[in-house]
């Protein structure tokens, strides 16, 4: 690929985008039937850019001119975007770096924008007056596909900047600086019109700009201390605000917002992490003896950080709720987030990159780790154990409180490692608060027993100090580790330390869960005190190792490995954890401990209750009568393929094998698309041509019946597959020895001889594998296609084992038969694995081989 | 190898009909007769849909288009452009192909690359706990409440995400860097290159063929799956078309009225380029299918030459 074609496909791309609609607008019918004409269809990105907020109807809806729409990114994004693809027409050293540079922060402006008017679409006065599209990444992901061009084109045509290893150290050091410096940068703008506020004053308080150190460091007052000392709040909905309250769907989110009572901002333990971190970086990579490695393992980790503090503040969610004044407001909706923290997290990023090429510019071998080997496994559990008192201090516990007697979760409050620790409660959690305003819980005692507002504080008093005990105990005994480790002593003892402070957080959990009463609601842990306990024991892993030459290769590989090993066992072991349902009468929402266990009771309604019984025979037959049709000519792809080995004309045959593979590789919906145009009772061209020859008289149903549907389905699966499976054949057939046919031929043997003799004894082994193969998957005829073609006529007949389950569960939506359906899976697992160890079996009793 | 040569080997292999029986003829006649139907049988169907969404919409539904288009229009292809939220079903079915074959391919191709190397702990287990999988399935519910426990219903990532390992690619894989000389790993391996570097800078161009095989497969898989959308997003986000042409098959008659709401009412339209739920849901058909028939003749020889390698493990 030429560089002169980057800027044209960008700019090709990026003008499509501007006439791609981003967001819709929708309006409430009772509140203005009309306003389906007034408004229009969409709003694309050409408007938003053009126009920005006017490119929404205010004058049909007053409120849309608050939305902030983040255009000024989209524009700056765009401009950048269009800047680096022209830069990387400039055949000069250096420039395709610069032009990804450019392009780097081009993606992070749309990302900015994406994020801003995914905010605004989400937030509680316009989720129902605008629906946001995904298209409104589609900037961002122009961006990135620039982006990887140009790394493509620097990587091809090696083209690099020259600096020397001790430059690119000192600019990472400068990065680093002016990372840490955008902390002052404003991160977060509120600005309400007056019209909406009962008085300027209010308007006054609410406006305001926040700076991203603030924001870290939640020194930022909670909205409600503001009314308490000025009075301003309390009419702040009288103004044209209140007329949106219908808009936002649920109302009393809106008034509930400025009710919360304080609550305390925890400081963002992550960013100053990593802020602290980038002070070192720039230390250690200012001293001219200080060790250059170190310098980018702080940047690295600093980076880490950064970005997933910067990730958190850049999203406006639900939890948003209940954090400081600034960030209601954008739950609001009124908020317009900064570029500040993603300028931050480019600073760090670009830093980090400094710091790696200084090492790759340093006259050292090509290949070597950052990291000198002696030192790699003690460093990155030192990281480890940071990571792991990091997310101690963070948000481990989550009360959701429930009101005594009603399901509904009425409030979720978090709280934090290291509030538990100073023993600090949230007033949220001694007496919890519905959203709606009133209180869960009273002083009188209700119904379920003594739940009153001081039995509840006593409750949760005990609990958050137990929860701050614990972490106490296994912050102390993490630091302990920490500090024998970077002492050099024994290693065992630092193993055991690690590996108690696993055991103790385990230990925490069980005290937050465990001491909240059922009927107050649920206490878990949150992500933060999961994740701290693998990195202990990984941390306690590489402390085994540290000082080592260097971690053996075998569990290197394993570390490797091991993300894979956890996928599998999400996707594919851990539903066999709801097996468990087949021996419950499993209800929905429930937790497992309450559920009633009936042991196999389904099971054996599957043979004594008449319903179900006759039911599963009828699918049974149907699966096993189609399965059974798709086995009986499973000799015809074999056949196809001998014959169409028979042609000589080597065009010929590769057309007929493209084009009967081609149904292979469409959709089922695709197929059923086919028939209900060919099949069509009196348009399609079957019925035509039926009638045509007089083979019918009328106009027949072809779709809509049951008759001869197994024959239907298997002619549709034959359609779809016989050229397909021949590909198999023909693989094989090219690889019989050629010398086969010439001996025959000086034989005398013919055409039907040679495949007699030669060809088809030939493929019988590959024959014999696939029919093996497909006789243990009877039962796993999919869905798709009966799916496709199931209708109420012939559901009877099509229903095969798989369409039945789903039918009977997820379709019928409703959820009294998921364990009887769980149950049937499991039998029909077992059967499966069953009937596949016996074709095996088979198989090699027969051939000597196996065909797993 | 000369050409003369060449040549020579090229002759011998080429069946020679100096004179070809009686009975050879028929049997071609009928052979060729034959393939040549299955063939048209094969793609007939992709030319009735295509001439019946480019004919006159009042032709098609009297049923008069069964061989060749009349009164050739372009109106549907522009309406069912202007379908509300068709667009954004468009993004989801490129973003899910895209991301899901890169995901896919990429963790298959290095965890494919990690199980050959027989100094790994527990190798042996590992690679049996992942292949095992192939030949159990936890069944629908399970599988469904599991994504749902994880947080994955309503949720883009449920469609790329789950896909990171599948056996059956990675044993491709396998296969196929076991095939490779182990000398080029081994001169990386003494020059200092780690495992990540040994598998960018070697495995990685050496074992392109499968991983193209693998690209296309998952690409198909991805663009044509439509049950998912159907179980796993529930509130109706993040629709793909394959699931919208289904949807539409089932809610032909809606679908009527929702296209004539957003045609012009006041003029009167014309009969031949009315939409109807009919040249609705077959030119959606037809939108669906384009991607695949524009790259399939380029990417045909990949699928045989996957199928082969299969064919060699099987």
């Amino acid at each position: 690929m030429k560089r002169r074609w980057l800027p044209l496909l960008t700019a090709l791309l990026a003008i499509l985008m501007l006439l791609t609609p981003v967001a819709k607008l929708q309006v409430h019918s009772s509140i203005a039937p009309e306003t389906n004409v007034a408004f229009p269809e969409s709003i694309t990105l050409g408007n938003i850019i053009l126009v920005g907020n006017d490119a929404m109807p205010v004058e049909v809806e007053p409120a849309l001119g608050l939305a902030s729409m983040g255009q000024w990114y989209l524009l700056a994004g765009l401009i950048l975007l269009a800047a680096a693809a022209l830069l990387s027409l400039v055949r000069r050293r250096g420039m395709l770096i610069a032009s990804a540079g450019v392009t780097l922060v081009a993606a992070l402006m749309l990302y900015a924008f994406g994020q801003q008017i995914n905010n605004v679409g989400n937030s509680l006065l316009f989720t129902l007056l605008l629906e946001i599209q995904a298209w409104a990444w589609a900037p961002l992901v122009i961006a990135i596909i620039q982006l990887i061009v140009l790394v493509v084109f620097i990587l091809k045509e090696k083209d690099g900047i020259d600096l020397s290893d001790k430059a690119w150290r000192r600019l990472g050091g400068l990065l680093a600086i002016l990372a840490a410096l955008c902390l002052l940068l404003p991160s977060h703008v509120v600005s309400v019109p007056e019209t909406i506020t009962a008085s300027p004053a209010d308007a006054a308080e609410i406006n305001r700009t926040l700076s991203l150190l603030d924001e870290v460091l939640g020194k930022e007052p909670n909205l409600q201390t503001i009314a308490a000392e000025k009075g301003v709040f309390a009419d702040v909905l009288t103004g044209d605000l209140a007329a949106l309250e219908p808009y936002s769907g649920d109302a009393t989110n809106i008034k509930g917002i400025f009710v919360i009572k304080t609550v305390t901002t925890a400081p963002n333990v992550m960013m100053i992490a990593g802020v602290v971190l980038l002070a070192l970086a720039l230390l250690l990579s200012m001293l001219p003896r200080a060790d250059r490695w170190f310098a980018v393992c702080c940047e690295v980790l600093a980076l880490v950080l950064v970005a997933g503090s910067v990730i958190g503040l850049m999203t406006i969610g639900e939890g948003d709720m209940f954090t400081s004044a600034t960030r209601q407001l954008s739950k609001l909706g009124l908020g317009t987030l900064t570029f500040a923290p993603l300028l931050m997290l480019t600073l760090v990023l670009a830093s980090a990159l400094c710091g790696v090429m200084s090492i790759r510019t340093a006259n050292e071998p090509y290949f070597v780790n950052p990291i000198p080997e002696k030192q790699r496994n003690r460093f990155v559990a030192v990281s480890l154990i940071i990571i792991s008192i990091a997310l101690m201090l963070a948000p481990g516990a989550s009360y959701s409180f429930t009101k005594p007697g009603m399901n509904k979760v009425q409030t979720t409050v978090a709280i934090s490692g290291a509030e538990a620790m100073v023993f600090s409660t949230p007033e949220d959690i001694l007496s919890p608060k519905s959203t709606q305003g009133k209180p869960l819980y009273t002083e009188t005692a209700s119904k379920t027993g003594n739940l009153t507002d001081a039995g509840v504080a006593e409750i949760m008093t005990g609990t958050t100090r137990s929860f701050g005990i614990a972490t106490w105990v296994s912050v102390a005994v993490t630091l302990g580790a920490l500090l024998l480790l970077l002492m050099n002593k024994n290693r065992k003892a630092i193993i055991a330390l690690l590996l108690s402070a696993a055991v103790l957080r385990v230990v925490t959990w069980l005290l937050v869960t465990l001491q909240m009463p059922k009927v107050m609601g649920s206490a878990t842990g949150t992500m933060f005190l999961y994740a701290s306990i693998p990195t202990l024991v990984f941390a306690a892993f590489f402390a085994w190792f540290a000082n080592a030459n260097e971690l053996p290769k075998k569990y290197k590989l394993f570390l490797m490995m091991l993300p894979f090993l956890v996928a599998v066992f999400l996707f594919s072991y851990l539903p066999l954890y709801g097996w468990s349902y087949a021996f419950y009468n499993y209800q929905f929402g429930k937790p497992m401990s309450e559920q009633e266990f009936v042991g196999l009771k389904w099971f054996t309604e599957l043979i004594t209750n008449q319903g179900h019984r006759d039911n599963i025979v009828r699918v049974m037959k149907n699966t096993f009568g189609m399965s059974g049709l798709g086995l009986l000519t499973s000799w015809m792809p074999m056949v196809f393929a001998i014959f169409l080995n028979e042609i000589t004309n080597v065009r010929f045959k590769k057309f007929v094998q493209i084009f009967t593979t081609l149904p292979n590789f469409i959709s089922w919906a695709l197929v059923f698309s086919f028939a209900m145009a060919m099949f069509a009772m009196d348009t399609g061209i079957f019925s035509k041509f039926m009638l045509g020859i007089g083979a019918i008289d009328q106009p027949v149903a072809w779709l809509n019946s049951s008759e001869h549907i197994w024959l239907k389905m298997w002619a549709w699966g034959t359609w779809k597959g016989l050229g397909w499976g021949a590909i198999m054949y023909l693989a094989a057939i090219s690889g019989i020895d050629q010398e086969l046919y010439e001996a025959a031929q000086v034989d005398g043997a013919g055409r039907w001889a040679k495949i007699r003799y030669i060809t088809l004894p030939g493929l019988l082994p590959t024959f014999f594998v696939l029919l093996m193969l497909n006789i243990s998957n009877i039962l796993n005829n999919g869905m798709d296609q009966y799916l496709a073609f199931q209708n109420s006529m012939n559901k009877n007949t099509i229903e095969v084992l798989d369409l039945y389950v789903y039918n009977i569960t997820i379709a019928s939506g409703g959820t009294t038969l998921y364990s009887f359906a769980t149950a049937i899976g499991i039998l029909k697992t077992i059967v499966s694995v069953t009937l596949l160890f016996t074709a095996n079996f088979a198989s090699k009793k027969l051939r000597g081989e196996s065909i797993m | 190898m000369t050409i003369a040569k060449r040549k020579e080997i090229k002759d011998m292999n080429r069946p020679r009909h100096i004179r070809q029986s009686k009975g050879d003829i028929i049997f071609n006649i009928i052979n060729y007769t034959i393939f040549l139907l299955i063939t048209l049988a094969c793609l007939f169907p992709f030319y009735y849909l295509f001439i019946n969404t480019i004919s006159s919409n009042e032709l098609v539904r009297l049923g008069r288009i069964q061989l060749y288009p009349m009164e050739i229009h372009l109106e549907n292809y522009v309406q069912v452009m202007k379908i509300p939220g068709i667009m954004d079903a468009l993004f989801v079915s490129v973003a899910r192909t895209v991301l899901g074959t890169l995901w896919t391919v990429a963790g298959c191709a290095f965890l494919g690359y990690l199980v050959t190397k027989q100094e790994m702990w527990l190798r042996k287990v590992w690679y049996r706990l992942i292949i095992i999988t192939m030949y159990f399935s936890a069944g629908l519910i399970p599988w469904y409440m599991n994504l749902r426990n994880l947080g994955f219903l309503d949720n883009f990532w449920v469609y790329v995400i789950p896909g990171l390992v599948s056996p059956y690619n990675v044993i491709l894989v396998k296969t196929f860097i076991e095939g490779l000389p182990p000398s080029l790993e081994e001169s990386a391996t003494l020059d200092g290159a780690g495992y990540t570097r040994v598998f960018i800078s070697v495995i990685l161009p050496l074992i392109t063929p499968i991983l193209a095989t693998l690209c296309i497969f998952s690409a198909v898989g991805q663009w044509n799956s439509f049950t998912d959308t159907m179980m796993l997003m529930p509130s109706g986000k993040n629709y793909t078309l394959q699931f919208l042409l289904y949807k539409y098959q089932r809610e032909a008659q809606s679908l009527a009225a929702l296209v004539r709401n957003t045609q012009d009412t006041n003029a009167l339209a014309n009969i031949a380029t009315k939409q109807t739920s009919l040249s609705v849901q077959m030119t959606v058909a037809m939108v669906v299918t384009l991607p695949i028939l524009c790259v399939y003749p380029f990417f045909q020889r990949f699928f045989v030459k996957g199928i082969m390698i299969g064919a060699v493990k099987g």
